[in-house]
């Protein structure tokens, strides 16, 4: 809670004073990703931003389809362009603009600077190639050090990891182990370079129940242990209110609410954000529940002028399906987008 | 591995058991008499009855068998009904001639077809891929003798730059055996290196849409190392495959490529043993075919375990 309220403010004092503040570790603004043959103006990645400060977690949740991925993806340079398109946007990390850099040195910072863990265990890791190999070849890549040096600290990386074992494990191939501990030598080659920011795109998702647990607080522990932010990628609200700082709400390609994980959870103000906690709105009595949230994400062709979750939204009104809501300041540093934000203002309209 | 292989070779048997069988059956069912040919115009009853007496083609079809099995499992693949010379001899001779234009044919196959392929699937639906498939489909539709013939033409007659017909063995003169190899050669590489090509494009498609090559990406390794270490050992299962039968194929013999080039190869062997029906010569020819194929088969097995660790289980 105190760490929140020093971010708060910090975040305050930029957005009021000119006076030089620490610049978080990445600041991603108003990005913008469009696919080839998408209709006119409809980006699967709409006018996003958000900031991460060092040493925190950032989780973007919402669900399957909302541009989670890509947006990490595009954070990475992994997004095979053509057919994805950076219309508009900056991302600074370390004080650079990802997107301005050469392929060379985006390759530069990919692995070393900034590391990513993927949904996929299973097939994430080349069926030709032994684990050990697999995370010496990032370690070499990115630092000056021999091959026996590099495979020590693969070696070191797979104790860090808790893989039982790792001298036998680093000669093994990905099909000799099961899927969490294929995730965790994903963990461990991510992490094989000391990177500032980790992202982790629904790293459990794959796994069994039992396992999911266990990784995330592989991942929990070894950020504490390293200091590195993270970006977590995941729809289990659970795992949010367990590691996030910060969250970020996505729907269909824009951000729908943003702010610390007490205001989201405590305090959410996006009727998008209230279904996913399956939560009753806040406002006077007992209104009935909204156990669910009805329909689908529409598909690129019918998607609405407006705010994109009007077709869903049990509040919305005329004006919400042809006019985009504005991001609005609930309380510094948390946001929402939608007409009706803040909440308690609206309560007449609502009911 | 060793054990693996010995397991192979096992399993290889019964096949070689099976095609001896057909090898043998094929030739019964041939229509024409070998007895008739042998005795050309003499048609001396005595002297027929002589012939087949002496290579027992009146014995029942299945003593005819094993008497003939027994033969070859101790080497002797007969003799050569038109030319009395042992056929174990005949294919000796021609074997290393053909063996020689296949491994230079597939040199050049796999020199070409392998790189153009991966090009062509990096660069998918650029230019460059374009073009290398309008230039895999000529090489497809281009007839072997046709090239060879355009070849001739150009290289020998015209140029002037290498010999157009005719082998020597590299015993003799090397270099002018290296010589009289590269247009044969070539014709036939560069037939298979379209489908190669092909094949290997396929495959690199495939294997670049993996999660572990995005992987291979995010570890910020660079493009060549993404691709021939991490995407080509991936897409090596079907390249070898298609590359062990093409071999295969071209240890049959290349009929028509040593007829234009007046090579002494097994294809020209197979050709002349059917025309004169000289049944020992196909039979021998048939089953040391086989057995390559077999063994090209071996070959592929041993190879995808190299290239695929997880087949290592299977032993």
């Amino acid at each position: 809670m105190i760490n929140e309220a020093a971010l708060r403010s910090r975040e305050t004092d930029q957005a009021v004073a000119p006076r030089p503040s620490p610049e978080p570790l990445l600041r991603v603004e108003n990005l913008s990703i469009r696919f080839d043959g998408a209709p006119k103006g409809v980006n699967v990645v709409d006018d996003v931003s958000f900031s991460l400060a060092k040493g925190k977690t950032l989780c973007i949740v919402g669900e399957s389809g909302c541009g989670k991925s890509v947006t990490a993806l595009s954070l990475m340079g992994l997004l095979p362009t053509p057919p994805a398109r950076i219309v508009q946007g900056a991302a600074y990390f370390e004080g650079k603009d990802l997107f301005g850099l050469t392929e060379r040195e985006r390759a530069d910072v990919r692995g070393n600077r900034t590391a990513m863990i993927f949904q996929e265990p299973m097939t994430s890791l080349n069926p030709a190639f032994t684990v050990g190999d697999q995370i010496a070849e990032g370690i070499m890549r990115h630092r000056k050090v021999s091959k026996a040096e590099a495979w020590e600290r693969a070696l070191e990386m797979l104790r860090r990891v808790r893989i039982p074992a790792p001298e036998k494990r680093l000669k093994a191939y990905p099909h000799e182990m099961s899927g969490g501990m294929r995730q965790r030598v994903m963990i461990a080659m991510a992490l094989a370079n000391d990177p500032q920011l980790l992202i982790a795109d629904e790293p459990t998702t794959a796994l069994d129940v039992t396992i999911q647990a266990q990784i995330i607080s592989l991942i929990r522990r070894l950020q504490e242990e390293s200091g590195m932010s993270m970006i977590l990628i995941t729809h289990d609200l659970g795992v949010v209110a367990e590691v996030a700082d910060e969250v970020a709400v996505m729907y269909a390609g824009r951000v729908v609410e943003s702010g610390s994980v007490e205001a989201i959870f405590e305090d959410p103000q996006h009727p998008y954000t209230i279904g996913l906690m399956g939560s009753v709105p806040s406002l006077g009595r007992r209104q009935g529940r909204l156990a669910t949230i009805r329909g689908s994400v529409p598909p690129a062709e019918l998607m609405p002028k407006g705010c994109r979750f009007a077709p869903r939204c049990p509040f919305a009104e005329a004006r919400c399906a042809t006019e985009p809501p504005p991001l609005v300041d609930v309380t510094s540093g948390h946001q929402a987008r939608c007409w009706y934000a803040p909440l308690e203002q609206h309560r007449g309209a609502v009911l | 591995m060793l054990r693996y292989i010995a397991r192979r070779l096992l399993i290889a048997l019964p096949t070689i058991l099976l095609v001896s069988v057909l090898v043998f059956a094929l030739q019964q069912l041939l229509p024409g008499d070998p007895v008739l040919t042998m005795a050309g115009e003499e048609r001396d009853p005595q002297v027929l009855a002589f012939l087949r007496e002496k290579y027992r083609l009146d014995d029942p079809i299945p003593v005819q068998y094993f008497a003939w099995l027994t033969q070859v499992i101790q080497g002797n693949l007969g003799i050569s009904l038109r030319t009395d010379i042992p056929v174990l001899k005949l294919i000796l001779t021609k074997l290393p001639v053909t063996i020689e234009l296949a491994i230079f044919a597939m040199i050049i196959a796999l020199a070409i077809g392998i790189p153009a392929g991966i090009i062509s699937a990096v660069k998918k639906g650029k230019a460059i891929d374009y073009a290398t498939n309008v230039v895999a489909l000529s090489g497809l539709s281009i007839p072997n003798f046709w090239l060879g013939i355009l070849l001739i033409m150009l290289v020998s007659v015209q140029w002037q730059l290498l010999p157009a017909s005719g082998f020597v063995p590299p015993s003799e003169d090397l270099w002018l055996n290296i010589k009289t190899m590269i247009m044969p050669s070539f014709v036939l590489g560069t037939g298979l290196a379209a489908s190669l090509m092909r094949h290997t494009r396929s495959a690199m498609l495939g294997v670049l849409r993996s999660d572990y090559i995005r992987t291979a990406r995010a570890k910020g390794l660079l493009a060549p190392v993404v691709i021939w270490k991490h995407a080509l050992r991936n897409a090596l299962m079907p390249i070898i495959t298609l590359a062990t039968l093409l071999f295969g194929e071209l240890l049959a013999g290349a009929v028509l490529t040593e007829q234009i080039f007046t090579i002494p190869g097994f294809g020209k062997l197979v050709v002349d043993a059917v025309f004169n029906r000289d049944y020992a010569v196909v039979q021998g020819v048939v089953l040391c075919t086989a057995v390559g194929f077999i063994f090209m088969n071996l070959l592929a097995d041993v190879l995808y375990v190299l290239v695929n660790p997880r087949l290592r289980h299977a032993r």
